[in-house]
């Protein structure tokens, strides 16, 4: 097992802690029923999309003033990865909402921006794919993921900002007994780690996409690939 | 270089083509007016239901009408590339790029004048100040960032399918608060005042960012 296969290992067997966390520690809410421990995963995984994102905005923001390939490739693997988790996020609002609410789908604040979110970043991905690796788009997709995350804050604060169905803040109203309180931040904190490790794997398979690229247009391979492993000197 | 003089002058010249050709505005008038009779035959509007369609109906048509100008925006530069002349001379690329956006946006705000009264015409909705100053704002906004994906995916392959990708989920602050003050401009309940102070707010922000994105998007 190589390093990053060990790390995704880890992550895995946190999620599964985690898993057990939330169905067998955590007490089962008094008014929503066993529905409610969607609540820890929808959570983390929404905490661990804006983190991404993030990332992508970073790294849009370094390559444009350097042009560094590390802060694009950082940039590409967030974005993926952060449409990876608001997917889920989404999804699981959605069944959750559907026992609660009655419905699937509301036009409320959060929702709307939420799923303008994923389609901003989805655009953005499109944006690589439709155009050819290189520069340029290097520096469109760096303009297009600052312009998204305008929206980050706006899907934060939408519960505060407009009169919305979505439960507003538990996090930091003190709302949550002692017990679902530490599942979450635990759940919290293996869902980050898991998105960071996926963010590392995705960089070091977009690292390997350019050096194919590199390949494929006859640049010298000495300067292109990296030597992990030095081979000792005789 | 006066910065002001350049991006009047980029606008002027944008114009002017315009006006020789005159490709665009009759182009975009048709498309309005197209618009509102697929809006007619697509829902069922009488005197009562028509102030809560009409303002969906415009937005709609202004949107598109939006993405075709802007999609255009570029096109005589990239067919000539002589947006690589226009970055040479002196003026600065945020001259350049708010010359183009100036432009863009009167094109704009001449489909407006056709789509405005015709909307008022076909559905009996009132025309009011209100009304005008509402979509006037949006196109503010709507017109910087149209204008500046433009020009990002002005040297993309496939430029007509992205440029709706990018900009439509972003011009969505401005569906949202345009929306609301032209409803309530056409006597639906909400707050016009509030939504009006929204797209101010919209506009200042996405206008300041697109400025200083434009050098990032023009400079090659």
């Amino acid at each position: 097992m190589n390093r990053l296969e060990k790390a995704a290992a880890g992550a895995v067997a946190l999620m599964l802690i985690a898993a057990a966390a939330i169905f067998f520690y955590a007490p089962t809410d008094y008014l929503q029923g066993p529905v409610q421990r969607i609540f820890y995963l929808h959570v983390s995984s929404a905490i661990a999309a804006f983190g991404c994102f993030a990332v992508v905005l970073a790294g849009g923001i370094v390559y444009l003033r350097n042009e560094s390939p590390r802060a694009d490739r950082y940039a590409r693997a967030g974005a993926l990865v952060g449409v990876v988790f608001t997917t889920v996020t989404l999804v699981m609002g959605m069944l959750w909402a559907r026992n609660v609410w009655g419905a699937f789908w509301v036009w409320d604040a959060r929702l709307t921006s939420t799923l303008v979110l994923l389609i901003i970043y989805a655009g953005y991905l499109l944006v690589r794919r439709l155009s050819e690796a290189g520069r340029q788009t290097a520096r469109i997709a760096a303009v297009v993921g600052i312009f998204g995350f305008i929206d980050v804050p706006v899907v934060y604060f939408s519960v505060d900002w407009w009169a919305t169905h979505h439960p507003g803040p538990v996090i930091t109203s003190d709302a949550l007994p002692p017990q679902m309180l530490a599942t979450f931040l635990f759940t919290m904190l293996c869902t980050l780690v898991l998105a960071a490790v996926m963010v590392v794997i995705r960089y070091r398979i977009e690292m390997l996409m350019d050096m194919k690229q590199l390949i494929a247009s006859g640049a010298p391979l000495t300067v292109a690939i990296p030597r992990r492993d030095p081979e000792p000197a005789q | 270089m006066n910065p002001f003089r350049a991006a009047i002058a980029v606008a002027r010249k944008d114009l002017l083509s315009e006006w020789r050709t005159r490709e665009m505005v009759p182009a975009l008038a048709q498309f309005v007016v197209l618009a509102l009779l697929i809006g007619n035959f697509g829902f069922q509007i009488d005197s009562r239901s028509a102030p809560s369609i009409a303002p969906g109906i415009l937005w709609l048509a202004l949107v598109f009408a939006g993405l075709i100008a802007f999609g255009r925006t570029f096109a005589a530069e990239r067919e000539q590339s002589s947006l690589e002349a226009m970055l040479m001379t002196p003026a600065s690329p945020v001259a350049i790029f708010a010359g183009k956006a100036l432009a863009a946006s009167a094109l704009l705000i001449l489909c407006e004048v056709v789509l405005l009264p015709a909307l008022s015409l076909f559905f009996g909705t009132p025309f009011s100040a209100e009304l005008v100053i509402a979509v006037l704002l949006a196109t503010i906004g709507m017109a910087s960032l149209g204008c500046l994906f433009a020009a990002v995916v002005a040297r993309v392959r496939a430029r007509e399918l992205l440029l709706p990708l990018l900009v439509l989920p972003l011009w969505i602050p401005f569906i949202v608060a345009g929306g609301q003050a032209v409803q309530s401009a056409m006597g639906l309940p909400g707050s016009y005042d509030q939504a009006i102070g929204l797209l101010v707010d919209f506009d200042i922000l996405f206008v300041v960012l697109t400025s200083l994105a434009a050098r990032f998007v023009l400079d090659e």
